[in-house]
């Protein structure tokens, strides 16, 4: 085996792959949602996009949240150690 | 004809022998040998030589035993248990790979004897048996801990076994309690409501609630589990939460209260997990969300909702192992698996990378892996019973699983944007691919091919599952929605993805409320409270001698003042009333 090959890690072609399967994945929900594929249990889940919406957004929400409570939970490292 | 042979027993017993045998090799062999044992008795066990397994709920009972005026039934066979002894014997055998490289033998016994209470526990069909199994697992991890050889695990190894006592005595005082009401002792559904005369039942949720880590006692799970020895930790996520989900299905399935608590507990675990700077605490952190999923499953109560919390209990151990081992694997070998310190360890350490990388896609439940098949299940016994909140909880923790384990982990410690680690980091490596050691990787491995195994092939799982189960995990729907979701989780995290580098930091959790206070309290108690004490006892002594002179002595009542008598009557008017407020 090429070790080399094995110490690097395949950038490009994630790149190249990750956009193709965004961009099929917004195409394909729109032609499903509308020629009824989907069978979902809650009426919200049936908004167009819902999922790519709720992945973005729970995404960033969570993030900035906890960056949000970081300001008071967050102490230094020897903070049981000194108190 | 022996009736059974207890796997549980063979474990713990066997393993008490690892210290006295003088070859290494013959060591290793036989440590190994220990779970492979388990996996025999429990395969003959189901193809019926012991007796056949009857349906869920009934049991096939062995080992009868009269205590006072109660009988043991120290072991209890039925579909679930089994399920759980299988998993947890699989999963010893990788930890036990993993862990060869270990030098201190003594480490081995605590793991073997905290395996087989574990399988004890499982395997009790009495509230006894029960308890004096769950206080055998309590203080095999402590070793674990204390193993590690730091003041700062020894610390922890206290808390741990402080929180676990604590534990211990709510589910003792609710089995007593329950046991008087009811003069029985079988570990069987428990009677909830939220009256008074349930108090045996309250406190025997509270212990398994907090031996499951459930918001808000979650917090000794992040705080001890990333301090024990690289692979003593491996042990432990695998048992006594799982043991406590075990637990929670057996007494308490359908009880509201818990839905609630896994849904919170699910998210709420994420946002400290964004903070944390440590990967095995992150890690810790996932293992308390991820038994929101169970709880929660267990709360529902439906047969969908049990057979969700069952499997994802059994693939959680098996791909939350294989992501300690991933972050244990860097600890073993740049000493530190720290964020902040780390970064572009992928050059070293590939393999490990990658097969970390399929314990992050399981946790995150992508489809193919085996957290798909189980946390979809839970996700969708939400949907059948109309909780959407509940479910929107459920599916949002999905997404920060994802964020988490399936990219910040990985980013931070093999990744950053970096060709080559920190100087002093890279000063610890060799210039090579293979600088994990082999026995982590085959343990890893293993691991790894059952995440995929059983994604790929669900039936195992369903088959051996207590309820029959008519959910199909690959539809299109859920395939698809699922995927959409982390495609765009992922862009959400590339954005941000300068908040989620790791800096030197310690994140405070729920324990602050009991470590704080304690300590102030202890203080008080050191300071203040000892001062006083003193003070007290100085003036008793005053007064006895005082009492002492007037009786010896009938010519010294001239040396005692008005204000010496005023004193002495004001003190032991304090004693009495004292005395008196304690008495009523």
């Amino acid at each position: 085996m090429n070790m080399n090959k094995l110490r690097t890690y395949p950038k490009k072609l994630f790149w190249r792959l990750y956009f193709v399967c965004l961009v099929v994945s917004l195409i394909l929900d729109f032609l499903w949602l509308y020629t009824s594929v989907f069978h979902y249990h809650f009426s919200f889940q049936y908004v167009p996009q819902f999922f790519a919406i709720f992945g973005l957004i729970g995404c960033v929400v969570l993030i900035l949240i906890a960056k949000g409570m970081g300001f008071f939970i967050v102490v230094d490292e020897d903070y049981y150690q000194k108190k | 004809m022996v009736s059974w042979i207890h796997p549980g027993l063979v474990i713990c017993f066997g393993g008490l022998l690892i210290p006295f045998i003088p070859w290494r090799r013959v060591k290793l062999a036989y440590f190994l040998l220990l779970p492979i044992i388990g996996l025999g008795i429990l395969i003959s066990t189901s193809m019926g030589l012991f007796g056949t397994i009857p349906p869920w709920p009934e049991a096939l009972h062995k080992w009868n035993v009269p205590f006072l005026q109660y009988t043991l039934d120290i072991v209890r066979i039925n579909k679930m248990s089994i399920l759980f002894a299988y998993v947890y014997v699989i999963a010893a055998f990788c930890m036990n790979i993993y862990a060869l490289g270990v030098k201190n033998d003594w480490e081995h016994v605590a793991a073997m004897i905290y395996v087989g209470s574990a399988l004890g526990a499982i395997f009790a069909g009495d509230l006894f048996t029960l308890f004096f199994c769950l206080e055998m697992m309590s203080w095999a991890p402590f070793f674990l801990i204390l193993f590690r050889g730091t003041k700062k695990a020894m610390r922890a190894a206290v808390r741990y076994i402080l929180w676990h006592h604590f534990s211990g005595v709510c589910i003792l005082a609710g089995i007593l309690l329950h046991a008087h009401q009811s003069g029985s002792i079988e570990f069987a559904p428990m009677p909830w409501g939220w009256e008074t005369k349930y108090l045996g039942s309250h406190l025997m949720l509270l212990g398994f609630v907090i031996n499951a880590a459930t918001t808000p006692f979650h917090s000794w799970l992040s705080d001890t589990y990333s301090e024990a020895s690289p692979s003593g930790s491996i042990y432990m996520t695998a048992f006594t939460t799982k043991t406590a989900i075990f637990c929670l299905i057996t007494t308490f399935s359908g009880v509201p209260l818990l839905m609630w608590m896994g849904a919170i507990q699910a998210v709420f675990a994420l946002f400290l997990a964004v903070l944390e700077n440590d990967g095995r605490r992150l890690c810790s952190y996932h293992i308390i969300s991820q038994i929101g999923y169970m709880v929660a499953g267990v709360g529902m109560g439906t047969e969908m909702g049990i057979n969700g919390a069952a499997s994802h209990a059994l693939c959680h151990i098996i791909y939350n192992a294989l992501l300690y081992m991933g972050a244990g694997c860097v600890l073993v070998v740049v000493g530190t698996a720290k964020f902040s310190e780390l970064g572009g360890l992928y050059k070293y350490m590939p393999i490990a990378f990658w097969l970390y990388m399929i314990g992050g896609f399981s946790i995150s439940g992508f489809p193919l892996f085996n957290g798909f098949i189980s946390k979809t299940m839970t996700i969708e016994a939400a949907e059948l019973i109309q909780r959407p909140i509940i479910y929107l909880l459920l599916e949002g923790a999905t997404v920060g699983t994802f964020l988490h384990t399936g990219l910040k982990l990985p980013w931070n410690i093999w990744l950053q944007g970096r060709e080559e680690p920190r100087p002093e980091i890279r000063a610890k490596l060799n210039d090579s691919a293979f600088n994990t050691p082999v026995h982590m990787l085959i343990g890893m491995g293993i691991l790894a091919f059952l995440c995929i195994f059983m994604g790929v092939y669900p039936k195992i799982l369903y088959n051996m599952l207590p309820y029959p189960v008519e959910f199909v995990p690959f539809t299109l729907t859920r395939v698809f929605s699922i995927t959409q979701m982390f495609i765009f989780a992922f862009l959400g995290f590339w954005l941000l993805r300068k908040l989620v580098r790791g800096y030197p930091a310690y994140v405070i959790d729920t324990d602050w409320f009991v470590r704080i206070p304690g300590r102030q309290f202890l203080d008080f108690c050191n300071g203040s409270l000892l001062i006083f004490g003193s003070f007290l006892d100085k003036q008793v002594r005053k007064l006895t001698d005082m009492f002492i002179l007037t009786i010896c002595n009938p010519d010294i009542e001239t040396r005692i003042t008005p204000v010496n008598i005023g004193f002495g009557i004001l003190i032991s008017i304090m004693l009495f009333s004292i005395f008196l407020v304690l008495k009523l």
